[in-house]
């Protein structure tokens, strides 16, 4: 009797480990549970953002309907996910992709062809992705516009060589949506030469909406010996194009003493984005692990320019190819530069 | 005390074992039983990491196995030796996203044998333990920062065999049931919602974890028949792996169904500067 006791105790524990899984059927209903169940298990901003997540359920399941179309129902999915207000979620079907445009409401604050024409005279060079040219006043302009692009150690070292003259250097971000955010370090290591703090990550460790890992503490190291690092002063031009790793990287950069950002606010996106899938098919991806910056602040909404220096190009600017952030930012520069001497 | 006593007993005995072997080293022949196997069949692959949707698709292994009688008492202990590569591609309910794993595992366990069980002639049981270490990945190329879940384990576990020799006509064959059912062990896993990332910037806190039935279950059942067609046997049998996790909230759920086929035999190593003891005993693994 003893023995049949623990044979079934065994049996228990095993079965234990075999977790039931929830599935759904793979209707409107189906699929909509889905996408609500998955967001609301692994979406890392619900407190952040103060959003009542069952509210909008509920008000978004009323608009399903056993028989309506596939392409009613991502529109109806599209509209809930929107409600997060968060630039890395996309609802993601055969035939389109759901975008909340936050950007929408700011000018964009940047052209890039009255910066290549009025401003380098298409004088420029290109490596790893990023344009780069000595300004008549001696002073670097870099352009990195995908952080997807990635970046060669080598390639860095040219380039960097190439601007070591320079008195200053401005990093144009603007329109940069993001991408790796090892390149985010791999750049930053280049523009700093002691071990920095670089911000805190935390991730959900369960469905619950608060369940969230201690914040982990992570830091950057300078580029290794003999690679050339920049230490001169720098101005980073940013808009609300500037988004996620991009968003990491002008976060982290912002509290170096020796630069500054100039522009309109970042775009934010400081959730590393997750992706998952409803039983039709179509893909869900969402913020999943909250990234902090050097100071505890979560840049979710974005990183605002440095004190005086937030600055939009106006209709009249682009009407006479002028771009006014640019152009602060070489004065904010030359100030700093006139401050080190 | 009574543990340290019988832990000495154990020792004796192995000891004794080898000094048997070194007495009547010459007059006992051990040939090694090698299997080159390759599989196919099913995968069911569940593993909430990468989604919540279970995918199904089919499995392919290549395997080798080696069975041999031990040195220190090769009458009742055999040791038992696998390797195989395995790769799963299964696909999610509406056939538009692939998933791929590849696996590689490796295992080493020691047995102890009966033989003429129950006075079935032929018939032999053997139980024991073995070790396993088996690790690799699934990759889910649609997802973003949550792209493979990588699979690590170590585990000790308890296995049992048994094997029937008989014939079928003039066709000498062997049957041969094992199970091996993992008991503890270590294994790799993220936490919930963490990010490679993450753990590229440094934080490894939770990643291994104690393997138990608590929260994981894993079992392979191997049916085998050797139809000694010659020196070389023909070995076709069924192959089930269940693999189940819930550890930091996530679930995994694989199981595999597959056919296999391949080529068996006993082999024996001769040193050319000794002569042959035409009087050894050949104590084989399973045959």
């Amino acid at each position: 009797m003893k023995r049949l006791y623990i044979i079934l105790s065994a049996a228990l524990i095993a079965l234990s480990s075999c977790h039931k899984q929830e599935e759904w059927d793979n209707d409107p209903m189906g699929n909509f549970d889905a996408l609500w169940t998955i967001i609301d298990e692994h979406y890392c901003f619900f407190e952040y953002k103060d959003i009542d997540w069952k509210a909008v359920g509920e008000t978004y399941r009323a608009k399903v309907r056993p028989d309506m179309t596939s392409k009613e129902l991502f529109v109806v999915c599209s509209d809930m996910v929107n409600e997060l207000r968060d630039g890395h979620t996309n609802l993601i079907s055969s035939w389109d992709v759901s975008h909340y445009r936050f950007w929408e409401d700011y000018p964009q604050n940047y052209d890039k062809r009255i910066v290549e024409q009025y401003y380098l005279n298409y004088n420029f060079k290109t490596a790893s992705g990023i344009d780069y040219a000595i300004m008549s006043n001696n002073m670097g302009y870099m352009y990195y516009g995908d952080f997807a692009t990635n970046i060669g150690e080598g390639n860095l070292d040219y380039l960097l060589a190439e601007l070591a003259g320079t008195d200053g250097l401005v990093i144009d971000v603007r329109d940069n949506g993001g991408g790796f955010l090892t390149n985010a370090e791999k750049l930053i290591a280049r523009f700093i030469d002691t071990k920095i703090y670089a911000g805190a990550i935390s991730h959900k460790t369960g469905p619950g909406h608060n369940d969230f890992s201690e914040p982990y503490d992570y830091y950057f190291s300078p580029s290794d010996a003999g690679r050339i690092r920049y230490l001169k002063p720098i101005v980073i031009l940013t808009n609300r194009s500037s988004y996620s790793a991009t968003n990491n990287f002008v976060s982290i950069m912002k509290y170096r003493p020796n630069v500054k950002i100039v522009g309109d606010s970042t775009g934010g996106g400081s959730g590393m984005p997750f992706t998952s899938e409803l039983p039709n098919g179509w893909t869900i991806r969402f913020s999943a692990c909250s990234i902090t910056d050097p100071e505890g602040n979560i840049t979710e909404w974005g990183v605002e320019p440095s004190e005086g220096c937030k600055i939009d190009n106006t209709p009249e600017d682009i009407y006479n190819h002028r771009d006014a952030i640019l152009e602060l930012g070489f004065a904010t520069l030359e100030k700093m530069i006139a401050t080190t001497h | 005390m009574r543990h340290l006593r019988s832990i000495l007993s154990t020792l004796a005995i192995l000891l004794a074992g080898f000094a048997m072997q070194a007495a009547d080293g010459d007059s006992i022949v051990r040939p090694v039983n090698v299997a080159y196997t390759a599989e196919y069949g099913a995968a069911s692959l569940l593993d909430t990491y990468l989604t919540p949707i279970r995918y199904e698709g089919w499995h392919v292994r290549l395997g080798y196995e080696r069975n041999q009688a031990m040195r220190f008492s090769p009458r009742k202990w055999l040791m038992q030796m696998s390797f195989g590569v395995r790769y799963d591609n299964v696909q999610n309910i509406v056939k538009n996203r692939t998933m791929h794993s590849l696996m590689v595992d490796f295992n080493w366990g020691m047995m102890h044998r009966w033989r003429d069980v129950a006075s079935v002639k032929g018939l032999q049981l053997m139980g024991g333990g073995s070790t396993l270490f088996d690790g690799g990945a699934t990759y889910n190329q649609y997802n973003s920062n949550n792209p493979v879940s990588v699979k690590i384990r170590w585990s000790v576990n308890l296995t049992g065999m048994a094997v029937y020799n008989m014939n079928i006509g003039k066709l000498p064959l062997t049957l041969r049931y094992q199970a091996t059912i993992p008991v503890a062990g270590l294994f790799f896993s993220p936490e919930y919602g963490e990010a490679f990332y993450e753990i590229y910037l440094g934080n490894t806190r939770s990643l291994v974890n104690f393997g138990w039935w608590g929260n994981r279950f894993d079992m392979t059942n191997l049916l085998t028949a050797d139809l000694h067609f010659g020196a070389t046997s023909l070995r076709i049998g069924y192959r089930n792996t269940i693999e189940n996790s819930w550890v930091h909230n996530l679930n995994t759920q694989v199981s595999t169904h597959s056919l296999v086929i391949g080529v068996s035999g006993e082999w024996m190593s001769v040193n050319p500067r000794r002569d042959i003891n035409h009087n050894a005993k050949i104590i084989t693994a399973l045959y």
